[in-house]
């Protein structure tokens, strides 16, 4: 589910099956780092689609939230507010290193602009692999 | 006996025929606008070819993708989904991976305990190969297939329909 009108009517009902928020956490620094930085960006955006399409039925994917200077104040209010609404699980996507009392799923840096749209593809995808099993792996635990 | 055309025919007779070469070039492309939509085809009842070929196909489920162009309001993108193709006997079947409960994707025998199950990984649903939700699961209907069809060896995909085997 998304964060947009027709999901967010019936999410209060479905929380028993929507247990899951994922916040896609990205850094939007105008420094000598912004290249890298919307290349992450966009990077986190496919592989949000693609998660989306998978497990539509048990995640939540909120909009993009945006930092600069790896300010995480926003992300942890946020992170309880998502708890307070009933969600079991609060998980991260992020390019970022959080440290321990989040539970963040770590993106790789992939140079997408560089290629062509096959391999992007096929990148992509090993990421998204790599993330549904990370979240299988914390809806076993 | 040659017979004369007098000036007032002469004339009536070039008049007229500048008259309806007039009216036609008028008419005519009017007549074609008005037909047009009636011509224009819908590429094949709106089957989509994939790159996959009906021989390839075996009793093993096989995920094979297809693209086409989806609108939404004034913004048309270009979609790839995928279908879960099988045979059974001399019929190719074509289930949408969309899980009945909440729409999740399913895989063919991902879960070690049921190898010849579709499985959904959100609520741990499963349906059996013809696509009948295993009772028990949270799926509340069997899963839904797609029209199939041939063209020149390959296979098309068309819409989807409810499953016609349970």
């Amino acid at each position: 589910m998304l964060y947009k009108y027709d999901d967010i009517k019936v999410l209060k009902d479905q929380l028993e099956f929507v247990d899951t928020a994922i916040i896609p956490f990205v850094s939007a620094d105008m420094d000598s780092g912004a290249l890298s930085y919307a290349n992450d960006i966009e990077l986190l955006q496919l592989v949000t689609i693609q998660l989306e399409k998978q497990f539509k039925g048990r995640v939540f994917i909120t909009p993009a939230m945006t930092t600069v200077q790896s300010d995480t104040t926003v992300l942890e209010q946020y992170e309880a507010q998502l708890y307070d609404y009933g969600f079991k699980k609060v998980v991260i996507i992020t390019h970022l290193d959080l440290g321990e009392p989040h539970t963040a799923i770590r993106l790789n840096h992939i140079p997408l602009q560089d290629m062509t749209n096959d391999i992007k593809f096929d990148l992509v995808n090993e990421e998204v692999k790599k993330v549904m099993k990370t979240i299988i792996s914390i809806w076993n635990s | 006996m040659s017979q004369k055309v007098t000036r007032r025919q002469f004339l009536n007779y070039s008049l007229m025929g500048v008259g309806s070469f007039m009216a036609a070039g008028m008419i005519l492309p009017m007549g074609r606008m008005a037909l047009d939509p009636l011509f224009q085809e819908d590429a094949e009842g709106d089957m989509v070819t994939t790159s996959v070929t009906i021989d390839e196909i075996t009793e093993e489920p096989m995920q094979v993708d297809f693209t086409f162009e989806q609108e939404d309001a004034w913004y048309t993108s270009e979609v790839t989904d995928f279908a879960w193709v099988f045979r059974d006997g001399d019929e190719i079947i074509a289930f949408s991976p969309v899980c009945k409960h909440l729409g999740c994707t399913v895989t063919w025998a991902a879960d070690d305990n049921n190898p010849e199950r579709f499985f959904c990984p959100c609520h741990n649903g499963l349906y059996e190969k013809n696509g009948n939700n295993v009772p028990g699961t949270p799926p509340t209907g069997p899963l839904d297939q797609f029209e199939v069809g041939e063209s020149d060896g390959y296979l098309t995909i068309g819409q989807v329909v409810p499953n016609q085997l349970v």
